[in-house]
């Protein structure tokens, strides 16, 4: 079962990178179990946990609203790599901030990232999926927490 | 630094007093022993000089003693010898005066008559011969030496006669110098005695005060110590010192004892300290933090962030303590003018913080609720349970619906609460219904969750966390109950089952519950339920279920105030459904207590539904209408059984998407009746979920 | 450390993300800094490391190849007088303690903001 600590540990390793590094605070909207096959968003950053729960956790987010991350983050390069290494940052917060919290609980793996026409991640068997609306500025990513 | 520096230097004033006292005390000594001699020898002048003075008129006797002799011939020789003694005498003693006197002037007018005297003396001293001649026994003659000695004496005797009072005047004179300078000598020894005794004094009272202020200083470094181990002993915290090769110092606070189980710790390793408590992995974590702190390449912010013991799991070895306590290291490098002496380290037991932390935490999930869940089970039909488990799963998928509708404003989440409260307490009735009470119990948890939001000021995402943690909790628990179900073939049997042949009992089961609950009797009759269709099953059990419980809790009286109204003791829900021209008729009908108007308007302005003012021009049937109303109960607490003001709403928010209406008749201390058509060819029920 | 006017100290960065790489370059402080190299991975760090011989070293920790720590402790072994600033997203201590134990002298925690990354260096070059 996974608690709502565990939830929120996640889910605050995402607003921290929003807030240090794009320098704006994301809110979260309203979060829910995931019930279909979730499509994701154009780059997404994954990070697969082991231990005392298995699972992964994925952040995925538009194009567009990366862009805006990245001009906030005084970035000029808008290109394929710069948009893959910034989810791959966001993924890498959300592990190291679950790695200080969790300690030796969790055995958490370097974040992977997917791009372009990912097919839609299915709901685990046996893991119940939370899927929660990261809103920054205008725009929307997912948190996607599957772990069981 | 200050008060350092004042601390070292008083000794060494003191010395430095003591010292110079002591040296004017050993010059008084020493040159008192020197005046005390003088004194010594100026007094045995004083007695040596006095003792001169009788002479002069002594040998001036003596000399005429002697020429008396002569001119009677009497003998001379004793007293020629006599003579020649005082002589001596008087030259001996004069020279030990001499010798004795320091001032050699003094005694150079005495000496220089002396030489007179002796000079004078001489003939006479120096007489060897015989003084008389025997002429014959009659007559006795001087002889020509007795005749020289005779002359020599008278010349001795006037010399003598002449100088007496001249030698005694000097003499005398001597003698005065003498007494005063040998008083001169008391006088200056008595000074100086006194001195030496103020010196000495005054050194006795240094002495005596350092020795006071010495034992003061030492007992005040007692009072220190004991002080210092006092507070060791008391203070909660653990703390020692660790050198460079991580021992502990001699000082440390008696908490440690408590927290490790070991009495000693002077010259202990910081890592046999931790040994047997806590992994190998951890302690060589630990060891390498603390070598960090001895170096400078880390500064102290950064030391405290990355402290591998600020929250340590402590497993005693001890296999009797199982419980891991939690210990919270910190660290302080302790510098001095080298660099860091040693690190200061504190230890505090935070066990019950955690503890405390914890619980919260796991205080939700109910350690025994597999075994209270098969309980539940076991007491409620299969057939039923089958039905619920259907009817939740499409409840909480409408819940995780409302939930998944974007939001991102206060509005939009406050938008939600209302229908999640109605999805949640429809399904709560159904479950405390069926005595499903782990079920009931998580639902009510959950539902408490979404009305707390109410009071909330401004709602946000970080609000809807726990909810949907709890709802993913719930499905979990009921995905659980449904393997055991299956495992204890429970429901496998009752699969085929249409939904409707459960719809009666769950209406007499909860009836019977509420009857229990509230110290009522009464009875549910229900009628043609066999005729409602699948498509329709599940809306209308909502309804039935909400209408049944709302008259069993609101309509029906207990027993006593029915005998008052000339009823019997038990009341009749009766529950009909039935076919008709253009659809379904669905009536319940209870032989309670009624709706009276006044009441519902009342309840309503109470609960802020509307004004005083709309009560006042509001009709019978538009009051009536009220209790359809979102947020209207009139149940008073909230609870398992009785309403939060959505059970009623529900039913009409089920029959709208139904597109159906409702309609009620009643009569206050006759009966309440609720009229539910459905048209055929009406939306169906997954539309309506 | 004594940086003369002229001179100014020779920076390796080593992160596989390109993103990390222009923000450190970004810096404020790099007016005293002169970038020589820049690695992905711990590999391509030690070669370009020995041939570069930086003054300074930025470190991600988590990269393919070899982990940052291994390539710590083999460039401080090179070179001992080198100042290395960690950043990583790691944010449990005991890498933090690893890292500097293994000769590191600073560590920044991913995500940074600027004044976090200026403070840093700047406590670095101190």
């Amino acid at each position: 079962m996974l608690h709502e600590r565990e939830l929120k540990v996640f889910v605050e390793g995402t607003t921290r990178f929003f807030e240090v590094a794009a320098q704006q605070p994301a809110s979260i909207g309203s979060p829910y179990l995931m019930e279909e096959p979730l499509a994701l968003h154009e780059y997404s950053g994954l990070i697969e946990v082991s231990g005392r729960r298995e699972g992964v956790v994925c952040f995925t987010a538009p194009k567009t609203m990366l862009a805006v991350m990245l001009m906030k983050m005084h970035e000029t390069d808008f290109g394929h790599e710069t948009m893959r290494d910034l989810v791959g940052e966001v993924a890498n917060t959300i592990s190291g901030n679950a790695r200080r919290d969790f300690g030796n609980e969790f055995r958490i793996s370097p974040p992977r990232v997917l791009w372009g026409d990912t097919p839609p991640i299915d709901p685990r068997p046996g893991a119940r999926t939370f899927v929660i609306p990261i809103h920054w500025r205008s725009h929307s990513a997912k948190l996607v927490v599957a772990l069981c | 630094m200050s008060l350092a520096a004042r601390f070292d230097r008083r000794p060494v004033v003191l010395i430095v007093i003591g010292a110079l006292l002591a040296a004017a005390l050993g010059t008084a000594l020493v040159s008192g022993f020197r005046l005390a001699t003088r004194l010594r020898e100026d007094i045995a002048a004083v007695q040596a000089a006095s003792a001169l003075q009788a002479y002069p008129r002594e040998l001036v006797r003596e000399v005429s003693g002697l020429r008396e002799r002569l001119e009677v011939r009497a003998y001379a020789g004793r007293a020629l010898t006599t003579l020649r003694d005082s002589t001596r005498d008087f030259n001996e003693r004069l020279q030990a005066l001499a010798a004795l006197d320091h001032d050699p002037a003094r005694l150079a007018s005495v000496q220089q008559r002396w030489r007179g005297y002796r000079a004078a003396l001489a003939p006479v001293l120096e007489f060897r011969g015989e003084p008389y001649v025997d002429s014959d026994a009659a007559s006795t003659r001087l002889s020509a030496d007795g005749r020289g000695l005779y002359a020599s004496l008278e010349h001795a005797r006037l010399y003598a006669l002449a100088n007496a009072h001249g030698f005694d005047a000097d003499l005398a004179a001597v003698t005065g110098d003498l007494q005063a300078s040998a008083s001169a000598a008391a006088t200056r020894l008595r000074l100086l005695l006194q001195g030496g005794v103020l010196a000495a004094l005054v050194l006795a009272a240094i002495a005596a005060w350092l020795l006071l202020s010495r034992a003061r200083h030492e007992r005040a470094a007692q009072e220190a110590r004991e002080r210092t181990r006092d507070i060791l002993r008391t203070v909660r915290e653990g703390f020692f010192l660790l050198d460079a090769e991580h021992r502990i110092g001699s000082v440390w606070s008696d908490a440690l004892t408590q927290m490790f189980g070991r009495e000693d710790f002077a010259g202990l390793g910081f890592r046999e300290l931790l040994a047997g408590f806590v992994p190998e992995t951890t302690i060589a974590t630990a060891l390498k933090y603390v070598d960090l702190l001895w170096g400078d390449r880390a500064n102290e912010n950064l030391m405290k962030t990355i402290n591998p013991l600020s929250q340590l799991e402590v497993h005693s070895p001890d296999p009797l303590r199982r419980e891991p306590r939690y210990l919270q290291f910190d660290f302080h490098r302790v510098t001095g003018a080298q660099g860091v002496k040693y690190v200061l380290c504190s230890v505090v037991d935070v066990t019950a913080n955690v503890a405390l932390a914890r619980e919260l935490q796991e205080s939700q999930q109910g350690a025994d609720a597999q075994l209270e869940m098969l309980i539940g089970m076991t007491r409620t039909d299969p057939l039923q349970l089958a039905s619920f488990l259907d009817t939740a799963d499409a409840g909480l998928k409408l819940v995780n619906a409302i939930l998944r509708s974007p939001a991102r404003s206060d509005a939009d989440f406050r938008g939600k609460l209302a229908g999640l409260m109605r999805e949640l307490h429809a399904l709560k009735g159904e479950a405390s219904a069926l005595d499903l009470s782990g079920v009931a119990d998580r639902l009510h948890a959950l539902e408490t969750r979404v009305s707390g939001c109410e009071s909330r000021a401004t709602l946000s995402g970080d609000d809807f966390l726990p909810i949907v943690a709890k709802l993913d909790e719930l499905v979990a628990y009921l995905r659980g109950i449904r393997e055991i179900a299956a495992r204890l073939a429970l429901t496998e049997h009752a699969a085929p089952a249409s939904a409707t042949d459960a719809i009666a009992p769950i209406l007499e089961a909860a009836a019977a519950r509420i009857a229990l609950e509230h110290h009522k009797m009464l009875r549910v009759e229900c009628n043609g339920f066999d005729a409602i269709p699948q498509s329709l099953a599940k809306a209308l059990k909502d309804c039935l279920v909400q209408l049944v419980r709302n008259a069993a809790v609101h309509g029906i009286e207990d027993p006593e105030l029915r005998r008052t109204r000339a009823k019997g003791d038990v009341g009749v829900v009766s529950a009909r459904f039935a076919r008709t021209a253009d659809g379904y008729e669905l009536t319940v009908e209870d032989d309670g207590a009624g709706i009276a108007p006044d009441e519902v308007k009342a309840v309503a302005v109470r609960r802020g539904l509307i004004t005083e003012a709309q009560a006042a021009a509001m009709d019978t049937r538009a009051a009536i209408a009220l209790i359809f109303r979102a947020g209207f109960s009139t149940a008073g607490e909230v609870s398992l059984g009785a309403g939060r003001g959505v059970g009623m709403d529900v039913v009409a928010r089920t029959v709208r998407a139904l597109g159906g209406r409702i309609g009620v008749a009643t009569m206050p201390g006759k009966y309440t009746r609720f009229k539910i058509h459905v048209p055929t060819g009406g939306k169906d029920a997954a539309a309506a979920a | 450390m004594n940086a003369a006017v002229d001179s100014t100290l020779k920076l390796l960065i080593v992160d596989d993300s390109t993103l990390i790489r222009r923000r450190v370059e970004r810096s404020q402080r790099f007016d005293r800094l002169r970038l020589v190299g820049s690695a992905a991975d711990g590999v391509e760090a030690l070669a370009l490391f020995s041939r570069t011989d930086p003054d300074v070293v930025t470190m991600d920790l988590t990269m393919p190849q070899m982990d940052g720590i291994e390539c710590i402790r083999r460039m401080v072994a090179l070179k001992p007088s080198v100042r290395i600033l960690v950043i990583s997203a790691l944010a449990d201590k005991a890498t933090a303690i690893e890292a500097m134990a293994s000769g590191a002298n600073g560590f920044l925690n991913k995500p940074f903001t600027e004044r976090q990354l200026n403070e840093a260096l700047a406590e670095l070059l101190r």
